[in-house]
């Protein structure tokens, strides 16, 4: 078993923790291995986020996000599910664990629920071990609007 | 027009018409994400009362009008059943048609590179992007999605599901911003762009 | 209740349900199950030794299931009569408390339910509310949170007999809580559950707290609400009391509530208004103070008793101002809170009030009714023919109408209250109603429309809720069309179609049906009648093509004089919008229609002789020009 760490990307939407104690301990105390993306939404990530998580090198990615119903934008995160599912499928395929690629729901009177979540995560990873096998050198970006 | 009040001209909107129901209870207020993680001032028992006593002036530019994103979780847990995301886009769209423009950086499109493959009109949660034929500087009359800022709530959906990245919320959350982010973390010895 | 048991004159039976009642006032036959207690009364001494052998424990419902009691067991501490029951569903059959009771012998396993039947003179109804269970609040986490508990809970708690003794302590730990939360209107005042007030929330949670505080003046109590209200004497006072105690009333009602996994601390995030903002506390322990429902049987009581329910489920009782005590049905009367929620000072008055109605009933020899009872004529009775019919029995919303098939109807004088229904709804015309009959009204609606009758719009209204309405119009100068003329019966149920057609046939302009809103009918369901027989006329009239808006029916309130008025200016504005001729031609073309239903108006006994005499006092007052101002 691997002593490094294992490098998580924690992709949080900005609604989906209600008690502002978990929200303080995201936002300040997360252990080094997290990395925290804030997003307006979970819909918002675009799988490009993802794939250069992956292929900077963390070994594991988490997606945050609310209860089905309680989206702050009604649909938004039904519409990540939908093509996170997806890609995580392609990772996998291109080896990338399906494993190391996870949703959370989290409803709003769960507090203390993130720790435990991102705990459970790090041992699952753990057992996995490390993910390089798709590291790159350089960030893919693709060419559009705003870059 | 002349002899409506505000509240009558919210209530004939679709949803509006519990809106006198509210007994400010400050349910909503408690419930509300946008309070609690945006905007202290948020508060849309108030802006049902600023309603209810014809505040107009008040109502138009208080950030509750523009900041609820319809999420309804006020909704289940309104003891006098009012839609209260309703009312507000009700005020809101009293608001735009008097000419006040919303706060939010919306989102915004590239003419030059849209497609117009309609993907950002489907999962626009708030049906703010249509496709329209319109004319763009170097390629003439040609279809390409064009956001309504008055129903953009800024979520970014669009920008995730463009295939061509031509659509998505400039100022805040840009792919390049995130992407820099995540790689000045994992390759922090440098690996630029 | 030990005093009430001990008074010779006064017989409690406990465990007993109520399974019939017939008959009327002074006379109800009253059906009863004294369920058996597999302990015999006369010889159960209340040692308890039966129950300190029984092996079996089960939840305490009267505990609020916070305690646990035997298979044999009497509810509480001062149960009366102090006799034990056992509890059939939970007994294995062990017969330890046999061998305890030993020489008395008490335990008989052998008793059956028994059914017994009373003569009563008059029924008080106390049957009390129920609680809401707020485990559907997922937002309060009842049930799910250790530490959330209900008012009741904590009234057990709280009390000295109680299964703490009195130590108000943490279900999570046992600990005693330094800072707690009542949420008031927990389900009530809350659209969602139970819309109304349940009245005596607020004064029950000043009260609470005020004894946690006089217990332990360390404690910090908090109450959340939306208002307090403390409209008796003296409760004010009370309020400024426990305020000046300390105690802090937030106001604000909770959206949610969240726990602490590892403490079971709570915290509460709720919009303070007077401050303007949101404000999140933690708490020890939170009480929810939920609201009071009808009992669970309250609807099969009410069909049992025969008296109504209003919208919230609660009794409905004869008139909410005049006659808060009585039922719709003589001799029924309500004390406490199964009318509607009420504190105790109150209840102790209802109750105090209805035994002297009661007694009223039990102390006279004969009794008052209505006289605008229904009578049969029992020559025109289709049943005394052989013939199946049943239609008046069905319409009778007080069941005061024998019907056997092969023997005319019969009115239980006793019983009518004087709706009108049956007398509208029979088919052949074979029943009146005492002062209403259709001859007094037929010739109403002839002297009503005697001149100009495409003019005018004939308005029936019924005696409690339109005619009120038409009444409060005209106090409160609310102009309506001169061209209405109204008519009075008791019930919209008495409408008959009979004198819709004739007023038509006459040429009538307009017509207006109006009674109660349905829950507000004073004679149960007497508006059901009449709101099902407007619809039948409403499609007919369709079907002959009658401008619309030239029959209508509307439900109007005491209170509604606007309503009256200005459904009755919808109505001239309809006929002004019409050119006269037209009106004219069409009363014509529809003429021959209601002719042909109104066959049989000669044949009712009365009608004839009556409508000639009309005819002449008409004459009369038309040659002379009598002024009709």
């Amino acid at each position: 078993m691997s002593t490094t760490p294992m490098k998580i990307a924690l992709f949080q939407c900005r609604w989906c923790l209600y008690s502002p104690e978990d929200q303080a301990w995201v936002d300040n105390d997360l252990p080094k291995n997290i990395h925290l993306v804030k997003v307006p939404c979970t819909g918002r990530i675009d799988p490009l986020f993802i794939l250069n998580a992956v292929q900077g090198g963390a070994d594991g990615v988490m997606v945050s996000g609310c209860l089905p119903e309680k989206c702050h934008f009604k649909e938004g995160n039904l519409a990540a599910r939908r093509q996170l599912a997806e890609f995580s499928q392609f990772l996998d395929y291109i080896g990338y664990a399906q494993d190391r690629v996870r949703f959370v729901w989290l409803d709003l009177q769960d507090r203390g629920r993130i720790q435990q979540e991102l705990a459970a995560f790090e041992r699952t990873l753990e057992t996995l071990g490390q993910a390089q096998a798709l590291a790159t050198r350089a960030p893919i970006a693709m060419g559009g609007a705003h870059d | 027009m002349n002899n409506t009040t505000f509240a009558e001209e919210v209530k004939a909107l679709p949803g509006g018409e519990s809106l006198e129901m509210c007994y400010s209870c400050g349910t909503c207020t408690s419930q509300c994400m946008v309070q609690l993680k945006q905007e202290p001032e948020y508060n849309p028992r108030r802006l049902l009362r600023l309603v209810m006593m014809e505040m107009r002036a008040e109502a138009y530019t208080n950030p509750t009008t523009w900041l609820c994103s319809a999420c309804d979780l006020c909704y289940p847990a309104c003891p006098q059943q009012i839609h209260i995301s309703s009312v507000i886009t009700a005020v809101k769209q009293i608001a735009s048609q008097n000419g006040i423009k919303t706060p939010l950086a919306t989102s915004v499109v590239n003419q030059q590179t849209c497609v117009a493959c309609g993907l950002c009109v489907e999962v626009c949660p708030y049906d703010a992007i249509s496709l329209q034929v319109i004319k763009v500087p170097y390629r003439g009359a040609v279809p390409v999605a064009v956001v309504e800022s008055s129903l953009c709530m800024a979520c970014g959906l669009c920008g995730a599901a463009c295939r061509s990245n031509s659509i998505g919320i400039p100022e805040e959350y840009s792919d390049l911003d995130v992407i820099e982010d995540i790689w000045s973390w994992l390759r922090p010895e440098g690996a630029s762009l | 209740m030990v005093d009430a048991a001990r008074q010779p004159l006064i017989e409690v039976k406990t465990y007993t349900e109520v399974e019939k009642v017939e008959g009327f006032v002074g006379n109800f036959k009253v059906t009863l199950r004294e369920k058996s207690k597999y302990v015999r009364a006369d010889r159960c001494n209340g040692c308890g030794d039966c129950a300190k052998v029984c092996p079996v424990e089960i939840p305490n419902y009267f505990e609020m299931n916070l305690a646990p009691r035997k298979a044999i067991y009497i509810p509480m501490s001062q149960s009366v009569p102090l006799i034990y029951t056992v509890d059939l569903d939970a007994c294995i059959h062990c017969y330890k408390c046999v061998e305890a009771c030993g020489a008395l012998q008490a335990i008989d396993f052998s008793m059956q339910d028994k059914i017994v039947e009373e003569d009563i003179g008059a029924i008080v109804v106390a049957t009390g509310f129920s609680h809401f269970d707020p485990t559907p609040m997922e937002e309060y986490g009842y049930n799910r949170y250790p530490n959330v508990i209900t008012a009741i809970e904590m009234e057990r708690l709280n009390n000295s007999a109680g299964p703490t003794s009195g130590r108000l302590i943490r279900p999570s730990d046992g600990k005693v809580p330094q800072k707690l939360a009542f949420i008031n209107c927990v389900g009530s005042r809350d659209k969602r559950f139970n819309p109304g007030c349940s009245n005596f929330c607020c004064m029950y949670s000043i009260k609470n707290a005020v004894l946690l505080k006089q217990m332990n003046p360390n404690v910090d109590i908090s109450i959340y609400y939306i208002d307090i209200r403390t409209p008796s004497k003296g409760y004010e006072e009370f309020y400024d009391r426990a305020r000046s105690m300390g105690i802090h009333f937030i106001q604000g009602r909770p959206a949610m509530i969240t726990e602490d996994p590892q403490t079971h601390n709570l915290f509460i995030q709720s919009e303070d208004i007077a401050l303007g903002r949101v404000v999140e506390h933690e708490y020890d322990m939170v009480m929810l103070n939920q609201a009071a429902i009808p009992q669970p049987d309250q609807e099969k009581m009410s069909s049992v008793l025969n008296v109504a329910r209003s919208p919230g489920g609660w009794y409905m009782e004869y008139h909410p101002k005049l006659r808060p005590l009585d039922s719709p049905t003589d001799g029924i009367f309500f004390a406490g809170a199964c009318q509607g929620p009420k504190d105790i000072p109150a209840s102790v008055a209802q109750g105090s009030a209805a035994a002297s109605r009661a007694s009223r009933v039990l102390h006279s020899d004969s009794w008052q009714i209505e006289p605008t009872v229904a009578v049969v004529w029992s020559d025109r009775c289709v049943s005394a023919q052989g013939k199946p019919c049943g239609i008046c029995e069905r319409s009778c919303p007080y069941g005061a109408i024998d019907y056997q098939q092969g023997r005319a109807a019969e009115v239980i004088t006793a019983k009518c209250h004087g709706c009108g229904g049956c007398v509208a709804e029979c088919p052949h015309d074979a029943i009146t109603q005492l002062h209403y009959t259709d001859a007094q009204i037929l010739a109403q609606i002839r002297t009503l429309l005697a001149e100009e009758p495409h003019k005018k719009i004939l308005a029936f209204r019924c005696h409690w809720c339109s005619y009120g309405g038409a009444d409060l119009a005209g106090t409160s100068h609310f102009e309506y069309t001169s061209n209405e003329r109204g008519l009075k019966v008791m019930c919209s149920a008495r409408m008959d179609t009979d004198f819709i057609y004739e007023a038509y046939r006459l040429g009538a302009g307009a017509v207006l049906y109006s009674g109660c809103h349905p829950q507000d009918c004073h004679y149960i369901t007497g508006q059901v009648v009449g709101a099902k027989r407007a619809k039948r006329l409403e499609t007919i009239f369709e079907r002959m093509k009658m401008t619309p808006g030239r029959f209508r029916v509307e439900w109007i309130s005491a209170a509604e004089g606007d309503k009256y008025a200005h459904v009755l200016n919808e109505m001239q504005a309809t006929l002004d919008a019409m050119p006269e001729e037209e009106l004219l031609a069409e009363i014509d073309r529809l003429r021959p229609e209601m002719e042909k239903r109104l066959g049989r108006l000669g044949t009712i006994p009365g009608v004839g002789p009556a409508l000639d005499y009309t005819q002449g006092i008409i004459e009369a007052m038309l040659s002379k020009e009598v002024a009709v101002k």
